[in-house]
């Protein structure tokens, strides 16, 4: 963890409020993992937004490190407006990652909106370590889709779900992860989106290891201010910025 | 340039503090940064049980500030001195134990367990996100003097007593813990305050209110550090939305003789760094010789 100017390389919109930041880290791009991310200070002089917000790594190529965002309040809109050139302060990389051994079978991977950005990465290195790999992605509609061309380069099977129908099923992505799961025997689960999906997953009770990448506000972000504290089992803390953010989904409560 | 300063006998190399609750027990910024350079650190917040704090959301963000309702979520005394203490040991600074009772007797507990193992206690009457203790003690100029009483009786090193800000007349407060025999004050607390999703109509708390620090707070905090200057003669501890060497520098003026910082820690980690640099040079280009010099020099 370090504390970096980077300085802009593109700042693009891909989708419907979605955009792709990159920028060149030597450093972060041979010292993350995929599930890891980082704080961005916005602006420095600024009372508001005045916290970091935090973002996962997407994915790197060489020394190239990419963060995919929504739009959604004012910290992104004002970072969607940054051109090439400007430097940026971020923090990382931050948290734990995916476990990513070699499970000798198939394994799911499902996400959701814009958690779906840190799960490119992780789909890279579990086929690198000889895993089949689904993926099932959920967008709200065509025109919200992203990165759906990676994911197909990369996995064995890249299925789509869309809340309109306007691109494959139509529907929850948990529903279309539930059509497939009884003809696949997945080894284990990888999941990263909001957290009704998230919850709707932990219900499903799967027989497999279930790993989840969780959400919390957060201010430090490196488990100093106990902001983001979330209850595992029997009463135990956990903090998601430096315990987590990827937690195995039946040791958590998730709201 | 002599940025050395005193509380009670105990000597910090400068007076820049790390504000309870937001330095955890300084090993997450010990990765990122060097823990000597601040004057001291105060802990996190530490009661006498282990406590989970309060349901999520704890935090949101407003206008200049944050708004937590963390509800002293710690691993209690034990696990402190056991596992936190002997890090925070090892670091070349002071260190300061915030404590947390829901009674007196456990302030006294806390008290007797931590005194001859940190330089100094600070004595928190002023959490608002606890619903015993805390707070509602610190609001009461009588509790407030009982609970030092009885804290400075069994305590060998320095006492801090920590105020709210949450009350009509902070002097008051001030006054009942001088008289009680508190080595110094510090000064404030976070600002009850409430945020609304207005989409929702939900608070952003799941407890409803929270409080509120960082940039918002500091004219409110700088006015409180003026009056408590004028009231009492211990030492002053001044915090509230310092982000910066000129932020730190009101409160100094003001009457301050150290100063914690909070918030900015999650913001700037390497504020301290910068704050104490701000101060020297403020120092040098102002012809004075120290920092002494500083407290309370307002021109009315
Ligand atoms: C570990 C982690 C990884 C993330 N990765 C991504 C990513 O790859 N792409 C992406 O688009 N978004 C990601 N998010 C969510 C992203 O942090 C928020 O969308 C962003 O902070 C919103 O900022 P804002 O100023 O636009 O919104 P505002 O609503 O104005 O933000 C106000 C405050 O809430 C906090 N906040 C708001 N939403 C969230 C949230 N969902 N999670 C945590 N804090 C939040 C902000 O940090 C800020 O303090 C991630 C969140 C976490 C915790
Ligand atoms: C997340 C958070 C947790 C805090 N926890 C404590 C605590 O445990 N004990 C305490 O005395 N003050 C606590 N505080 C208050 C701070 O020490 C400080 O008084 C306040 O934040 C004002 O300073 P600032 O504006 O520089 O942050 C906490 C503040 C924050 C933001
Ligand atoms: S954000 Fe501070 S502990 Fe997680």
């Amino acid at each position: 963890m370090k504390l970096l100017d980077v300085e802009i390389e593109e700042n693009v919109k891909i989708a419907n409020d979605i955009f792709l930041l990159s920028f060149e880290s030597e450093y972060l791009a041979e010292n993350f993992k995929p599930g890891n991310f980082v704080n961005i200070l916005i602006d420095k002089e600024s009372i508001y937004p005045l916290l970091r917000r935090p973002f996962s790594i997407s994915f790197v190529e060489g020394k190239r490190v990419y963060i995919g965002y929504k739009v959604v309040g004012k910290g992104t809109k004002l970072l969607s407006q940054k051109s090439k050139g400007e430097v940026i302060d971020i923090l990382g990389p931050l948290g734990n990652s995916f476990l990513t051994d070699t499970f000798d079978g198939k394994v799911a991977v499902i996400g959701g909106g814009v958690g779906i950005f840190p799960l490119l990465v992780l789909c890279k290195e579990l086929k690198n370590r000889g895993n089949k790999v689904d993926v099932f992605l959920g967008f709200r509609d065509l025109n919200s889709m992203f990165l759906v061309e990676g994911f197909k380069d990369i996995c064995d099977n890249t299925l789509i779900a869309t809340d309109d129908g306007s691109r494959g099923y139509k529907g929850s992505v948990v529903e279309l992860f539930k059509a497939n799961v009884s003809n696949e025997e997945y080894k284990v689960v990888f999941c990263c989106g909001p957290k009704p999906m998230l919850k709707a997953i932990k219900n499903l009770n799967l027989p497999v290891k279930c790993y989840a990448s969780l959400e919390e506000k957060m201010a430090c972000g490196i488990g100093a201010c106990l902001c983001c504290s979330i209850k595992g089992k029997d009463d135990k803390m956990y903090h998601v910025c430096s315990d987590g953010p990827v937690f195995d989904i039946m040791e958590v409560e998730i709201e | 340039m002599n940025l050395e300063v005193e509380i009670a006998g105990i000597k910090l190399k400068n007076p820049v503090i790390a504000a309870s609750g937001t330095f955890g027990f300084g090993r997450e910024y010990s990765k990122l940064i060097d823990i000597s350079e601040f004057g001291a650190i105060c802990t996190k917040g530490i009661t006498l049980k282990k406590r989970i704090g309060n349901p999520q959301p704890r935090l949101c963000e407003v206008y200049a500030g944050i708004i937590n309702s963390v509800g002293l979520e710690n691993p209690g005394v034990e696990a402190f001195v056991n596992e936190e203490l002997p890090f925070l040991k090892g670091l070349d600074t002071k260190i300061i134990a915030n404590i947390n009772g829901f009674t007196k007797e456990e302030f006294v507990e806390l008290t007797k367990i931590l005194t001859s193992l940190v330089d100094m206690i600070e004595v928190n009457l002023s959490c608002p996100n606890v619903k015993e203790g805390g707070m509602v003690f610190g609001k009461d100029p009588k509790k407030v003097y009982e609970i030092t009483k009885s804290v400075r009786n069994v305590a060998s090193c320095p006492i801090i007593v920590k105020l709210t800000p949450n009350v009509t007349d902070i002097t008051q407060l001030a006054v009942a813990a001088e008289n009680a025999g508190a080595d110094a004050i510090s000064l404030i607390n976070t600002v009850s305050a409430m945020a609304i999703d207005i989409e929702t109509r939900k608070p952003l708390i799941k407890m409803v209110t929270g409080g509120l620090s960082g940039p918002a707070i500091k004219p409110i905090a700088v006015r409180m550090v003026y009056e408590c200057f004028k009231k009492v003669r211990i030492p002053i501890i001044g915090m509230g939305g310092i982000m910066n060497y000129k932020d730190a520098i009101e409160f100094f003026i003001a009457g301050a003789t150290a100063i914690q910082i909070g918030t900015v820690n999650f913001i700037n980690p390497k504020a301290v760094c910068e704050i104490k640099e701000g101060i020297e040079a403020y120092l040098e280009r102002k012809g004075f010789n120290s920092i002494k010099e500083l407290v309370g020099n307002i021109n009315i």
